[in-house]
């Protein structure tokens, strides 16, 4: 029997059975899709991480410590690719004569680096003029020695005499964190600042230099061991972090404390690890409400049908068939959905996860908990209606399809204003401040996604719907409809009003399930819209213009602003200066900007700014020549207060000594285009020029209304000539900005998300909107044969649609807005710098309406026809 | 027209006569059933005239419901002609002119039994208020007016067929078809209904009811046999004033 009934269901209750098998697909395919970009994303950020590391190890090895040992105990530890030794030696300075005048500098490091240490650890180094080994100065070194390419400086050593090289070279040290972090500090110290001066020698030269200083202040002189590891590591960057920090140990393990490794590679992982927990956080956020919506979606689906399975099992109650059979024949319609949904999902999910996810197959791993997940879902959804059918019908239940309605427990305990009231405590506690959604100490191998932070979103989606639900209550009173109604029912809105107000309960089903929808659309489309103009705002940040050229003080590329100006696709370029400045003994970046056209090709934000506007900051800077706003951290390590003066000392072009300019000290700034994290100032360019003597700014920044790419190439070109001139676009420095998030790109999300959103939205309208229709399928079919005309029945059919779709889709819109807003409060730690506002993607809303107003519409007209045809077989239908 | 029997000449379908409700010839309906052509009704001619008493009788697939269809318009035949002289095109037959009582439930769920009966008359633009007044007064007549707020679930099958008997004349229709409107109800319940609906039909109004019930038929003027889908005789009923 089971085989027959079956097909008779798949041939004769279409929408039922395609309708619960769509639900169950949906879910599959959004939770496979899903899973898929976690564990792809998961193993993105690691392999970024891991990429992104200059040297895996650098182990500093004891006094009495011996090399070869301690090589031998790394590679026993672990495969290795690469391990070179590379000495350290502090110096008092360097002195260099110039053009008849003298620099010289404060403490410094020499670095004595094997051959191939180039090859081995590329992004170290980086040439800028001259030979790429032998003497190399670093460009800093080099700007304050006044030395090039064959200049003599003078190396002052601790217990022996200075001596003095010839330079073959100028490099960039990109890495110079990493390369002079302090190996073996203690967990939780501050990250020690790079030295000032430095420069490079041969393992040969520096050994023969700096033997004599190691025999009379062995304190100044180190060798570190730097090593590329040859692990593959897990995906999972938590893992690998656990994994590499276990190699590391085993290493200082087998050395007895003779070597201390410093765990480059972890320490990036590290940061990994808290990207993929933010990921993860943004999975739940966003993901898992997608899921909720697709199960009940599922559950509504199968719900709409409860009339059909209560009369089916009445038939097979009265042709002598059991309880047990009958839900037998429900278990048997369960698992036929489940099969069916399951391997509908699945299929859907391997066919577009590579376009959705960015290229990613889906894997076993991703598929098989959302098909438990679908089966699960299937067989709850399919099997709960049968037994209710069979458990709690009586002959009089059988019959009753508009049940007089009573008030529902949670509205009479006010659970959606508590749920509400829940949820703005919470998001005010967290607002307030000391929040993180992410905890992941560092260094720490256990992290964690707080828990308390779901709270907000979830109880104000579910408040926000029951309070729909409670308005709608309201609304579904028959004045109050009437009123409503009026516009598209005319005369008859009375009686459709009493007709909707009997529905009430089946209605406003419906109703929350389109306005649960819609929120869900809303929220994510607004979330992923000022998602990804904040991650336009983090590269702007970084790379400080849509196409950034920076040049250094031998090479400005403000020389060439006229030519990039002119070059294709290149709307407007404005200078940017960068040089250093001593505040006190701290050698900071010093940015000088035109404060009128700065605006024109960067972007800045108010929250760039403590307790003023951007519009406010220029205004004061081009008020004030000699303005300087200065970074918090200088703010509170030098105790400045607004308006105080400010000595600093700048490198004069004309004397090529550093001398003091007063500044005057008028705002704190946060960040700033292309400016560090922790300390910078920016003040006016003319005034910087004027007081050192040179108007040459380095950076250029170009607007770029062409291709980026395009530009980025003539602009290469153009400045192929000036020595260690470096050409960036937006597209470029995503990948390599430190926020793993952001560099994973939510696109793939976002795209799985919004894609999800618009065919959740059209099911939810057009299919459980058909699915009651066609369940009422006569009921419109006595209203035709009473004579009613085609918009009389019109008049029925809209006043639905007003309530289910209308109603439901305006409380989605405001429960969206109310979830964005709250999800963008509560992932701000996903975005650096956090949005000013919220981005409202118009098109993409426009595209949600649209798509809601076609599923409505095909339902309604599916409905209009089917009233007309058949009309003979429906009406003798009992 | 060869299947169709020797009419009486009363009831033989001439030239329209204006005065005919509603003139049939040669009517056939065919329906597409999985792919297959089912011939429901074969060229049938009929003539309906205010106050004929008629019932269709025959068994189960016999045709009755499809030729009261046709007949109401709520149908159209795939060939042969169909008009109501007295009645004006078909789109002007309902509600008001001609009205339907069904076999199985038929009322609106969601409204309740006064509601449901003012509905025709809401549904030919009269005011809300007016309507169901005048379904109160119907509700009254049919000794309803208990059931004044009751859902249709709420009905028993013959409280809800006398309903459905009140909302058909609530808007004085020149012609009611009734498809088997006792045919979910015991004889008892039946036989009241009828009684109903004879008394309250008015006189110049006609009524052509498809039932299998003998009995039924010979409460009626006259009896039209149909069988296979051909109307095969027509005979005066017992209890027909005709």
């Amino acid at each position: 029997m089971i085989g027959p009934w079956i097909r008779g269901l798949l041939l004769r209750r279409p929408l039922r059975m395609w309708g619960s098998v769509t639900g169950v697909a949906l879910t599959v395919l959004f939770l496979s899709l899903l899973l898929t970009f976690v564990l792809a994303g998961r193993a993105n950020m690691t392999a970024r991480a891991i990429q992104s590391v200059p040297v895996d190890w650098q182990v500093l090895l004891g006094q009495t410590a011996s090399r070869t040992e301690a090589v031998q105990a790394i590679q026993a530890a672990t495969p290795t690719k690469t391990i070179l030794p590379v000495g350290y030696a502090d110096v008092p300075g360097f002195t260099s004569r110039t053009g008849g005048t003298v620099q010289t500098t404060g403490a410094g490091k020499v670095l004595g680096l094997p051959i191939g240490y180039a090859a081995a650890f590329p992004a170290e180094l980086r040439p800028l003029v001259g030979a790429g080994t032998g003497v190399l100065l670093s460009q800093q070194t080099a700007a304050n020695l006044h030395a090039g390419v064959g200049d003599r400086v003078q190396i002052s050593r601790y217990g022996a005499p200075p001596v003095a090289v010839t330079v073959s070279g100028v490099v960039d040290l990109p890495q110079a964190d990493s390369l002079f972090q302090a190996v073996g500090a203690p967990k939780g110290l501050a990250p020690q600042a790079p030295p000032d001066n430095v420069l490079l020698l041969s393992a040969a030269q520096w050994s023969a230099l700096f033997t004599p200083q190691q025999t009379a202040r062995p304190d100044t002189v180190r060798q570190q061991l730097h090593v590329r590891l040859n692990q593959i590591l897990p995906g999972d960057p938590g893992r690998a972090f656990d994994q590499v920090n276990r190699l590391a140990n085993n290493v200082e393990a087998r050395l007895a404390g003779s070597a201390v490794v410093g765990n480059t590679l972890a320490a990036r992982l590290d940061g990994a690890r808290e990207s993929a927990l933010y990921a993860e956080a943004l999975f739940l956020f966003l993901g898992l409400p997608g899921a909720i919506l697709a199960a009940a979606l599922t559950f509504n689906v199968a719900g709409a049908s409860a009339a059909q399975r209560r009369q089916e099992a009445a038939l097979l109650r009265v042709r002598g068939a059991s309880e047990r059979r009958i839900l037998h024949l429900g278990g048997a319609e369960a698992l036929t959905v489940a099969l069916l949904g399951t391997a509908l999902g699945a299929l859907l999910a391997a066919l577009t996860s590579p376009w959705l996810t960015g290229g990613t197959p889906v894997s076993l791993l991703s598929l098989l908990p959302p098909a438990l997940a679908g089966v699960a879902l299937a067989l709850s959804a399919t099997l709960l209606p049968t037994w209710q059918a069979v458990r709690q019908s009586t002959v009089t239940a059988q019959r009753q399809s508009v049940p007089r309605t009573t008030t529902p427990l949670w509205q009479t305990l006010y659970l959606d204003v508590a749920l509400l009231a829940l949820a703005g405590l919470v998001f005010w506690r967290n607002a307030a401040g000391g929040y993180q959604l992410v905890l992941a100490p560092e260094g720490v191998a256990k992290a964690s996604v707080q828990a308390e932070a779901f709270i907000a979103p979830v109880a104000f989606w579910l408040g926000g719907t029951l309070l729909a639900l409670r308005v709608m209550n309201r609304l579904l009173r028959r004045a109050a409809l009437r009123r409503l109604l009026r516009p598209i029912s005319g005369h008859l809105a009375a009686v459709v009003a009493a007709a909707l107000e009997r529905q009430g309960s089946l209605l406003k089903r419906g109703s929350a399930l389109v306005a649960l929808a819609v929120s869900f659309a809303v929220s994510t489309a607004i979330f992923n819209a000022t998602y990804n103009d904040q991650a336009r705002v983090d590269a702007v940040l970084t790379n400080g213009a849509d196409v950034t050229v920076t040049g250094g003080p031998n090479a400005p590329a403000g020389t060439q602003l006229a030519a990039l100006r002119t070059l294709p696709g290149v709307t407007d370029a404005q200078p940017l200066m960068h040089r250093f400045a001593y505040v006190g003994a701290d050698l900071q970046d010093i940015f000088g900007i035109d404060a009128a056209h700065f605006t024109d090709v960067s972007r800045l934000s108010n929250t760039y700014f403590k307790d003023m506007t951007v519009k406010e900051a220029l205004a004061t800077l081009l008020t004030t020549p000699n303005a300087v706003l200065v970074s918090q951290e200088t703010v509170n390590d030098y105790n400045l207060a607004l308006g105080d003066a400010i000595h600093l000392r700048l490198l004069n072009a004309q004397t090529h000594q550093y001398q003091v300019v007063p500044f005057t000290f008028v705002g704190v700034i946060r960040e700033f285009p292309t400016a560090p994290k922790d300390s910078f100032l920016v003040a006016n360019a003319s005034y910087l020029a004027q007081q050192t003597g040179n108007p040459q700014a380095e950076v250029a920044l170009l607007r770029v209304s062409g291709d980026p790419a395009r530009v980025m190439q003539d602009a290469q070109h153009l400045t192929a000539r000036l020595p260690g001139v470096q050409v960036t676009d937006l597209k470029s420095v995503r990948s390599t900005i430190a926020s793993g998030l952001t560099a994973v790109n939510l696109a793939g999300l976002s795209r799985i998300e919004l894609s999800f959103a618009v065919l959740m939205l059209s099911a939810a309208t057009g299919l459980v909107f058909a699915l009651g229709l066609a369940e009422r399928r006569r009921t419109f079919t006595v209203l035709n044969a009473l004579g009613a005309t085609r918009s009389q029945l019109a008049a029925f059919l809209n006043g639905e649609a007003l309530v289910v779709a209308g109603l439901g889709g305006l409380f989605g819109a405001i429960i969206g807005l109310g979830v964005a807003q709250t999800l963008i409060k509560l992932l701000q730690g996903v975005f650096d710098p956090p949005p000013e506002h919220m981005l409202l993607p118009w098109l993409y809303l426009l595209a949600l309406v649209l798509a809601a107003g076609l599923s409505t519409a095909l339902a309604l007209s599916f409905a209009a026809r089917a009233s007309t045809r058949r009309v003979t077989e429906v009406l003798r239908a009992g | 027209m060869s299947q169709t029997p020797s009419l009486p000449p009363e009831l033989r379908p001439e030239a329209s006569t204006p005065s005919l409700l509603v003139q049939g010839q040669g009517l056939t309906r065919q329906f597409e059933v999985d792919g297959h052509c089912v011939t429901a009704l074969h060229d049938t001619s009929v003539a309906v005239r205010p106050g004929d008493r008629v019932a269709l009788l025959g068994a189960s697939g016999s045709g009755k419901s499809t030729l009261l269809h046709l007949l109401g318009g709520l149908d159209q035949p795939s060939s042969g002609t169909l008009t109501w002289p007295a009645l004006g095109p078909a789109q002007h037959l309902r509600p008001g002119n001609v009205a339907f009582v069904f076999q199985a439930q038929s009322l609106m769920p969601p409204l309740t039994a006064l509601e449901n009966i003012a509905l025709p008359l809401i549904l030919l633009g009269q005011g809300t208020a007016d309507a169901e007044r005048e379904a109160q007064v119907w509700l009254d007549r049919l000794e309803l007016s208990a059931l004044v707020d009751q859902l249709p679930d709420e009905l028993s099958g013959g409280q809800a067929q006398r309903v459905a008997v009140a909302r058909a004349l609530v808007t004085h229709p020149k012609l009611v078809l009734a498809d088997e409107p006792t045919g979910q109800l015991d004889s008892v319940t039946a036989q009241h209904l009828m009684d109903t609906l004879l008394c309250v039909l008015d006189s110049d109004a006609a009524l052509v009811m498809a039932t299998h019930d003998a009995g039924v038929a010979q409460r009626l003027n006259d009896i039209w046999h149909m069988r296979d889908g051909r109307l095969t005789m027509i005979t005066a009923a017992r209890g027909g004033t005709r």
